[in-house]
């Protein structure tokens, strides 16, 4: 039996497609099977950021309302094995689908899939309650900034209500901001939010120039965001994950000389 | 080095105030306790508490705030001797 893992946020525009896209295909490049499943459901995404759009021909509302077969609703993703995404529906609107229909559809596709990943639409509405209804664990999404923070607290809060356990991924910090004292730390979102930390992706301009293509990071590029992704991959996979912290040149010298400590 | 001894002049820095200001705002948001209703509820509890001992009504503060998950609510007054 699969997983299947709601990523969510409360306000909108944090990375929450871009978060789903990338674990996907970085849990689908450690070897598990995994479905993508835009829950965004009359504001559809999840299929360009992917770069799949033009192979959409059934959506998760027909998978839903029988229309055709769920396997019929879902497209494989031709640069790498064992990745498919079922895309929303453009047309439709958040009320034609209900939690129960949700929570049957994500339990026929653990059945076959080791991650079934839900990429919630904003707000904490109908098409929350839906994205959320399967899930048996959240990746709560926040940049460290007041409004996406208070949002994702709601979410946590809500998330609690509904015995759905959360982990948190902080996006877009900018070191060097940190550093200045103009922008929250991971640590001070991981403390004000109460949540065990995922992850911590950098701003990384690399993320707007694959998304423009419709190629997920991962399978791009080496960049920092995208070694950050593959390290939540894993940790999400329960592999063991190497230190994060980032290694200078002079220390990695020294390291060689023997002259500094090795890591903790 | 140069960035601790500015902040020593400037005062708080920026992501000390949204720290600060996200504490607060997130006590209120958890509880469901709009401004209005958290001063109508330390007023009837300064009333309870000038049943007891003397205080100054109005002097009365009332805080919530927040650490990890749990909310906690402060109501702090100072009392005035009673008269002899």
């Amino acid at each position: 039996m699969g997983r299947a893992i709601v990523i969510t946020s409360g306000k909108g525009g944090v990375g929450k497609t871009t978060t789903t896209a990338n674990l996907g295909a970085a849990l689908a490049q450690l070897g598990h099977s995994v479905v993508l499943i835009d829950a965004d459901i009359g504001l559809r995404n999840l299929d360009v950021v992917m770069g799949l759009e033009n192979r959409i021909v059934y959506h998760v509302v027909d998978a839903i309302q029988g229309k055709c077969p769920v396997s019929k609703a879902l497209i494989k993703d031709r640069r790498i094995e064992n990745l498919w995404l079922l895309p929303a529906s453009q047309t439709d609107d958040k009320d034609s689908v209900t939690p129960d229909d949700m929570r049957t559809l994500v339990f026929e596709l653990k059945m076959q899939y080791d991650f079934v990943l839900i990429d919630c639409p904003a707000g904490i509405e109908q098409g929350f309650k839906n994205a959320i209804a399967g899930a048996d664990e959240a990746v709560v999404v926040a940049t460290p900034e007041v409004s996406s923070i208070r949002d994702a607290d709601r979410v946590v809060g809500l998330l609690a209500q509904a015995d759905v356990p959360a982990r948190l991924v902080v996006n877009r910090i900018s070191p060097n901001l940190v550093k200045r004292g103009d922008m929250l730390s991971q640590n001070d979102v991981i403390e004000i939010l109460a949540l065990d930390l995922l992850g911590a992706i950098p701003l990384d301009d690399q993320v707007i120039a694959t998304t423009n293509k419709g190629v997920p990071l991962v399978l791009e590029g080496k960049s920092l965001a995208a070694k950050e992704f593959v390290r939540i991959a894993k940790a999400l996979a329960g592999l063991e994950v190497e230190d994060r912290e980032p290694v200078g040149f002079f220390t990695r010298i020294g390291r060689a000389l023997g002259l500094s400590a090795t890591p903790a | 080095m140069w960035n601790n001894i500015k902040s020593l002049f400037a005062g708080k820095s920026s992501r000390e105030v949204a720290k600060g200001r996200l504490h607060l705002v997130l006590a209120h948001d958890r509880t469901g306790l709009e401004g209005g209703r958290l001063q109508e509820m330390r007023a009837e509890i300064a009333a309870v508490i000038c049943k007891y001992v003397q205080i100054d009504a109005d002097a009365v503060e009332i805080q919530i705030e927040t650490r990890s998950r749990a909310t906690q609510l402060t109501v702090s007054s100072t009392v005035q001797p009673r008269n002899a």
